[in-house]
């Protein structure tokens, strides 16, 4: 007999030690405090590290000491037996066994299983000392014997480091009956990843006299390490599925992928479940485990599928959030889709139109109704006009869409453009649903992408500067509208540094645009931006400044009738507001005359309307300035603008002649040599708008209106109200006629023009501006201004 | 030491494949034909997992499955089925049987082998 032999007999005799150490372990549970089981249990230990002393095994004695030791505490009754320490030393068995297997190959063990010694060393140095011990499990798993002997731990702080995964396990009493070894699974997470940490939870393990062996009490809070999807990890727990309660939390570097995989899913309908699953966040498992909870929750109605994830600890709340916006967004984009006609725009445009001559028409029958004095009559117009008017109300309406769909264009132009200049910045969007008109939103985008843009490029700083100015390190930019009072409002906001009023002075000096003597408000240095060729960056970068300056980007705001203003607080900010009106078709105007001639002023532009006393008149002669309430109101004269001549000189009978021929009544009253009957005098003379047309006293009367912060006196002789106007374009022979934007037909036949309000202010403007700016050659070719106004 | 698995199938050649998959991946595989033959064979000897078809001669699967967990020996030893999509009848008797853990046939060797990692790691 040689060493070999011995060796032999020493493998062959521990094993039988072990199997009677387990068989002791097994034991002991029911009969705690059988000494002879004990005594078993430590004989077994003790003998195997003596004998492995003998062959100068020395990780076996290292180990089996510490083993030893733990068991000789039990025995002194130091330490009571529980089924934790059970547990444990059944690993102890297993793992001795994996040692004893290496000994019988003749192998040296590998790291892997020193490093299983040292840490089931280390938990059970736990139970020698006041030590606390984190353990840490990976690497292979121990022997084990095919029964369940889930490791023991103590429980460790739970700081989860947030590139792993979270995974939080409490199996079913049953579930070592159905053959399902928790340890297993665990191990088998090894195969595709680490474990980083591992808690086992213990609170449901009842009092020894309770304990039912085949029953698993456990409970596992693993930090995972792994690179495999939530499916796969989930995957690792198929067949426990049903006797376990999983949850399987994604790294926090996770969260940002699914968010951003959420936002990219197709337009398409989904339950929220749905796009949980296709992000890779929730697994079909867990939806099917989720909507069974859904449906058992005692509550009417049931709660909703997501709060019913995120209380279960499925899905993270922000994803939930996240794919509720989605869904959201897909829904609102499949009712702009599904549940809606679509109609060619033309037809739209065909039916406005003809509610357009409705409305004249409905106008004129009105007219002719108050004229003829039939009472029915008048009722039945009345009547009609009100129902026009409400046909035109919802006719308008077919033309509105929401300005969302715009403005989440911009999410991609802000995402390209500030990964372009390396900036971070983001986009906030309100004010989505505000609807206007088609043509307006389809026109709007251009003169938005200018703004954002220049908001990207010259509006945010470097994240450095913001930093350093004490503003957070993403910059944002808001896109916001709303309805004011009669008009549609969108912000372009930025929290930028503002504009350099500075640069933007000695910039339009060095055009030209402005002398250095001029003192300007900082709303007209802010201004100047929209100036023909004006660009203050400084560096042409790729993004903005093309060539195409922001006057473009006023002048096609102003054809689609609006306005753009600017307010700017430097170290805050910039916001940009576009004022738009709410439909191109059909305004509200104010009806005003100019002799025989009729003109139409866009009504929310009218701030008030002044009499001019006989003396203001007279004052005001040969001058083009008043005094309103001590501020002084440029004013212009349309009889002089326009050129219109006096009134022909009056036939015979002055009072006929003018009805006749002002009223101009559009059934086919012969236009002269016939005279209204007494009645018909005495119901043009009771209503004052006729009364006007009919008796046109000279006096004047100034229309005070308002466009981009600057007033203007128009001085009309009569006001006749507010009027529906709808907006017929001039044929294109016109196209040139400066002050006139178009003309709308009255109630009486007559045409009315409508006043370009913008275009006369900003040439009033000018021409005050030219009187400051005279002595500078080229200002009065820039002025433009029509013969008629220059004195 | 290696881990024993049972594999319980009427047909010979899946028996075979199935084996030589395990065995390359270092388990030691004992086949049986049918469940009466599988019952035969658990005679103490420790299996750390039993594979079993459920239609076969003699014995099926759920019998076998009923019988061996009823076995002190071997109640705590997983069982995986092998069924076909269309069992879901069979498959929730297998359940109720004792029978958690499923393999759809027909299986690549290598679905079969992770099947059994996950309960039962070479």
């Amino acid at each position: 007999m040689n060493l070999d032999d011995a060796l032999q007999t020493f493998i062959i005799e521990a094993r039988e030690l072990l199997e009677h150490m387990e068989e002791a372990l097994l034991r002991i549970e029911q009969t705690p405090d059988d000494p002879d089981t004990l005594n078993a249990i430590f004989r077994a230990a003790h003998t195997i590290k003596g004998s492995a002393g003998i062959f100068g095994i020395d990780h076996i004695v290292s180990f089996t000491h510490v083993a030893e030791s733990v068991l000789d505490k039990v025995r002194g009754a130091e330490l009571r037996i529980n089924s934790e320490l059970v547990a444990l030393f059944l690993s102890v068995c297993d793992h001795l066994g994996v040692l004893i297997g290496h000994v019988a190959e003749g192998r040296t063990p590998n790291p892997d299983v020193h490093q299983a010694s040292s840490e089931l060393a280390d938990k059970l140095q736990a139970y020698l000392g006041p030590l606390s011990h984190c353990e840490a499990m990976a690497g292979p798993p121990v022997e084990h014997a095919g029964k369940a002997e889930p490791v023991a731990a103590e429980a460790v702080s739970g700081g989860v480091d947030s590139d792993n995964w979270h995974i939080s396990l409490r199996f079913d009493r049953d579930v070592l009956k159905n053959g399902m070894d928790p340890l297993a699974f665990i191990r088998y997470l090894t195969t595709f990843g680490s474990v980083v940490h591992l808690v086992t939870l213990v609170d449901g393990v009842p009092a020894l006299s309770e304990i039912d062996p085949e029953a698993c009490y456990l409970g596992f809070e693993i930090s995972y390490r792994s690179d495999a999807n939530k499916a796969a990890i989930e995957g690792a727990f198929e067949f426990v599925r049903d006797d376990a309660t999983i949850h399987i939390l994604p790294p926090h570097s996770r969260i940002s992928d699914y968010l951003r995989l959420i936002a990219d899913l197709p337009k398409e309908e989904l339950p929220l479940g749905e796009i949980l699953v296709r992000c890779g966040t929730l697994t079909r498992a867990e939806l099917d485990y989720a909507r069974r909870q859904q449906a058992a929750a005692a509550e009417q109605p049931s709660p909703p599928i997501g709060e019913v994830l995120v209380e279960n600890r499925l899905v993270r709340a922000n994803v939930v959030a996240a794919a509720l916006d989605k869904q959201k967004q897909v829904k609102e984009h499949k009712a702009a889709e599904g549940s809606l006609i679509r109609v060619n725009a033309e037809k739209l445009d065909e039916h406005i139109n003809l509610i357009g001559e409705l409305i004249i028409a409905s106008a004129g029958t009105d007219l002719i109704a108050r004229c003829a004095n039939i009472p029915d009559l008048s009722e039945a117009a009345a009547r009609l006009s009100r129902l026009v008017e409400e046909v035109r109300d919802s006719a308008l309406t077919l033309r509105m869409v929401q300005i969302g769909a715009t403005f989440n264009k911009f999410q991609r132009v802000v995402h390209d453009m500030s990964t372009e200049l390396q900036k971070d910045i983001r986009l906030e969007i309100s004010g989505a649903e505000t609807e206007l008109d088609k043509t307006v939103v389809e026109r709007i985008g251009d003169p938005l992408t200018h703004l954002v843009r220049n908001s990207l490029d010259h509006g945010i700083e470097a994240a450095e500067v913001r930093v350093a100015c004490g503003k957070p390190a993403q910059g944002t930019i808001r896109l916001n509208a709303y309805h004011d009072s009669g008009s549609i409002v969108i912000e372009v906001a930025d929290d930028g540094g503002g504009l350099d009023k500075q640069r933007i002075l000695n910039k339009a000096i060095e055009r030209g645009l402005v002398t250095a003597e001029q003192s300007l408000s900082d709303d007209e240095i802010q201004n100047l931006i929209f100036e023909p060729g004006f660009s203050t960056a400084e560096q042409v970068s790729n993004l903005s400044g093309r060539g195409v300056g922001m006057d473009v980007v006023r002048r096609n705001i102003t054809a689609l009738r609006g306005s753009v203003d600017i307010e700017s607080v430097a170290g805050i900010g910039t916001t940009m507001r576009i004022r738009l009106p709410l439909t191109l078709a059909i305004i509200d105007g104010f009806l005003v005359g100019v002799a025989s001639s009729s003109f139409v002023v866009p009504l929310d532009t009218v701030v008030e309307c002044i009499e001019l006393s006989a003396s203001e008149i007279l004052a005001a002669q040969g001058r083009d300035q008043l005094d309103l309430r001590g501020e002084l109101l440029p004013f212009i004269r349309l009889k002089e603008l326009f050129d219109i001549a006096e009134p022909l000189p009056m036939a015979n009978d002055p009072d006929d002649e003018e009805c006749a021929a002002d009223v101009r009544l559009p059934y086919g009253a012969p236009k002269t040599g016939v005279t209204l009957t007494a009645e018909g005098i005495a119901a043009l003379s009771a209503d004052p708008e006729l009364a006007f047309i009919l008796n046109p006293v000279m006096r004047e009367n100034v229309v005070v209106v308002q466009y981009a912060g600057h007033r203007v006196g128009l001085v009309v002789e009569s006001l006749m109200g507010e009027f529906q106007t709808v907006i017929r374009p001039l044929g294109e022979v016109f196209t040139g006629i400066e002050g006139i934007s178009g003309f709308t037909i009255l109630g009486s036949g007559h045409v009315a023009l409508i006043l370009d309000v913008p275009g006369l202010v900003r040439r009033v403007v000018v021409r005050d501006q030219q009187r400051y700016v005279a002595k500078v050659p080229g200002a009065a070719e820039r002025g433009g201004r029509m013969p008629s106004m220059i004195e | 030491m290696a881990k024993n698995i049972m594999i319980v199938d009427d047909s010979a050649s899946l028996r075979q494949v199935v084996s030589i998959t395990l065995k390359g991946a270092g388990y030691d595989v004992i086949e049986a034909c049918d469940g009466r033959d599988a019952l035969g064979k658990l005679d103490g000897r420790k299996l750390h997992l039993i594979i079993s078809d459920v239609n076969m001669p003699n014995m099926d699967g759920i019998s076998f499955v009923k019988a061996a967990k009823g076995l002190p020996a071997y109640k705590f030893t997983p069982i995986i089925m092998l069924t076909t999509e269309a069992g879901e009848n069979r498959k929730l008797e297998g359940q109720s049987a004792g029978a958690k853990a499923w393999v759809v046939k027909p299986f690549q060797p290598a679905q079969m082998l992770t099947a059994v990692s996950k309960l039962v790691l070479p």
